[in-house]
């Protein structure tokens, strides 16, 4: 276990020395202000156009735009969060054995499970605090100045948070498994397959197509990253909204029912059997 | 006297790449201790085998232990150490950094540690350049500091693969030393080498690979003829010279003047200088040469191909 959190700490000063994080907090910070200055500006202009014509701040309206907000805003946190999971793990393996490291490395007496455990956990406890700061900010920021929150932040950011680790894990068993450019392509394509599936499940629920909801579901369950956001987005948005959503029906960006248990345990499951996958392809390769 | 452990041994050892086989069948014992030349032209198989001596690449059949004991040993891994022949390191790390990463990845404690990185640093000449990060130094900086992170846990066994391959002549003798050292420490040392005439200076034993093969191996006193051959080079050439000459050693070629001559011994270099003087000759250059390591792997390598 010492070995597995020597290469984890080795992932992480490495992410420090090549000023990816500085980068990546500097235009968090920058994607985050933007975010609240917008916030701001709309509680604003309700109130300036409530007081121009002599009313009331209108509730619903009010309230209906805050929860919009805030979803857009975790839709892009949650999209930041995927992208991050898969970028900053594309080279986590396959830059060592293209750069010819590993062979500096592998030598050493370290089994080769602990060097491939070590970068999983090194890059998911670099992406796994982020994507909670950056939700953090958002909701918190916005209801530092609309007073709105989220019913149930924390369970839509754990289901968000799994889907960067089924991401990130992905990643990985790519990365053992092919070369930089490779991975970083393949998981992009996979990511988008995912997306893709997901608003082909939508318009099958909006045209009452079975064939095509059945799609978007075995999608969901090959490439679970939409299907997840789809469940943490129900946390986020107030009742009343909710039950528009679902009666308009087919909003391909965001879901009205809760996952089910089952589905977020394969997830769970479906991610561990990846990761041994990874370990497992990285023993027997030959360097 | 009780046959110490090898520190190498492989049987058969034998490694194929989608139906090429890059390693055909390799056996090949070193004693510990010793200082071992592993020798063969491009593509012999030389690198592909001491990777499956570091566990980096699977064996396709065949057996190999280091120590006794088998390749995937932790404990033998934490007593060996590793040049790579493309040293391509962590560049963004400091020399000391990346000594540290290395030293813990061996198991090494801290305070173990803070002793022996200047020890190997001066040993590689880096010291005082340790703080700087490795992206800036020079190729042969390089590989001083992957040789400082060979030998840093102070290994019973160190695979140099070309260690000397961007280094000037300088850094070319101070590496001999270094080997020099290990061995005075009872380190066995494999070195894989194109630098022939470097390894007949440090090599106690030589194997000759080719084809993925051991052609040859043994001792360099044992391989390389023991004939003593000579160049003789003279005013001219006379008869009674010829026939003076004749009785010490045979004249295995001429030129002019110029004479290669085939001696018994050592002891016979004076005999032949004065058989020119008593024949009135006038003698330009006398110049003993063994058979030189590159002339056999020369032979061996083309008898192989044809």
């Amino acid at each position: 276990m010492r070995k597995v959190l020597l290469v984890a700490r080795f992932a992480w000063r490495e992410a420090v020395a090549r000023r990816l994080v500085v980068a990546i907090l500097l235009l968090t910070l920058v994607f985050v202000g933007f975010y609240l200055y917008g916030t701001n500006a709309l509680l604003h202009s309700f109130q300036r156009r409530a007081s121009a014509l002599g009313r009331e701040l209108p509730g619903q309206s009010l309230l209906f735009a805050n929860a919009t907000l805030v979803l857009m805003g975790m839709y892009i946190a949650n999209f930041l969060g995927s992208l991050m999971a898969i970028f900053t793990t594309i080279a986590a393996v396959s830059g060592e054995v293209d750069s010819g490291t590993i062979q500096s490395v592998l030598p050493k007496p370290i089994r080769r499970w602990e060097f491939v455990l070590g970068k999983w956990l090194g890059h998911l406890s670099l992406v796994l605090p982020y994507m909670v700061l950056l939700s953090l900010a958002l909701m918190y920021g916005a209801q530092a100045i609309t007073g709105y929150l989220p019913p149930q932040p924390w369970n839509a950011v754990a289901l968000m948070l799994l889907s960067a680790t089924f991401l990130l894990t992905l990643t990985l068993l790519g990365s053992t498994l092919l070369s930089t450019l490779t991975t970083g392509v393949v998981l992009f394509m996979l990511y988008s397959l995912g997306w893709a599936g997901g608003i082909v499940g939508s318009v099958g629920a909006l045209t009452g197509s079975l064939t095509l909801k059945r799609i978007g579901e075995i999608s969901s369950y090959i490439i679970p990253s939409d299907m997840l956001w789809r469940g943490a987005s129900v946390y986020l948005q107030p009742e009343a909204l909710r039950q528009i959503q679902n009666v308009a029906r087919g909003n391909p960006f965001v879901g009205t029912e809760p996952l089910a248990t089952g589905y977020v345990l394969w997830v769970g499951v479906y991610s561990v059997l990846v990761l041994l996958l990874a370990l497992w392809v990285f023993r027997q390769r030959d360097f | 006297m009780p046959t110490p452990i090898p520190a190498i041994q492989t049987q058969h050892l034998r490694k194929v790449f989608r139906g090429r086989p890059a390693v055909e069948d390799l056996s090949l014992e070193v004693a510990q201790g010793e200082v071992f030349g592993f020798l063969g032209p491009n593509g012999a198989g030389k690198s592909t085998t001491v990777k499956m001596l570091l566990g980096l690449t699977h064996p396709t059949s065949g057996r190999a232990q280091i120590l006794g004991q088998p390749l995937d040993s932790l404990g033998i891994k934490r007593q060996m150490g590793f040049l790579p022949e493309l040293f391509r390191f962590h560049d963004w790390m400091t020399g000391r950094e990346f000594l540290r990463f290395h030293g813990q990845l061996y198991g090494m404690e801290s305070a173990d540690l803070e002793r022996r990185i200047p020890e190997v640093l001066g040993l590689v000449g880096l010291l005082g350049r340790e703080q700087e990060r490795i992206k800036g130094y020079s190729k042969g900086m390089q590989q001083r500091i992957g040789l400082a992170q060979a030998i840093l846990n102070r290994p019973r066994l160190v695979f140099l693969d070309e260690p000397t391959s961007a280094l000037d002549p300088i850094g070319r003798r101070e590496v001999r030393e270094i080997i020099g050292h290990l061995k005075e420490q009872g380190t066995t040392v494999f070195l894989n080498s194109h630098l022939l005439s470097e390894v007949e200076l440090t090599c106690d034993r030589v194997a000759i690979v080719n084809r993925g093969r051991v052609v040859k191996s043994g001792t360099l006193e044992a391989l390389l003829n023991p004939k003593l051959e000579a160049d003789l080079r003279v005013d001219k050439v006379i008869p009674a010279l010829q026939s003076a000459l004749s009785a010490i050693a045979r004249i295995t070629e001429q030129n002019g003047e110029r004479l290669t001559l085939e001696l018994p011994a050592e002891d016979a270099l004076p005999a032949v200088a004065e058989a020119v003087i008593r024949a009135g000759g006038k003698l330009y250059a006398l110049t003993p040469r063994r058979e030189s390591l590159e002339d056999l792997f020369v032979t061996l390598v083309e008898k192989g191909a044809s």
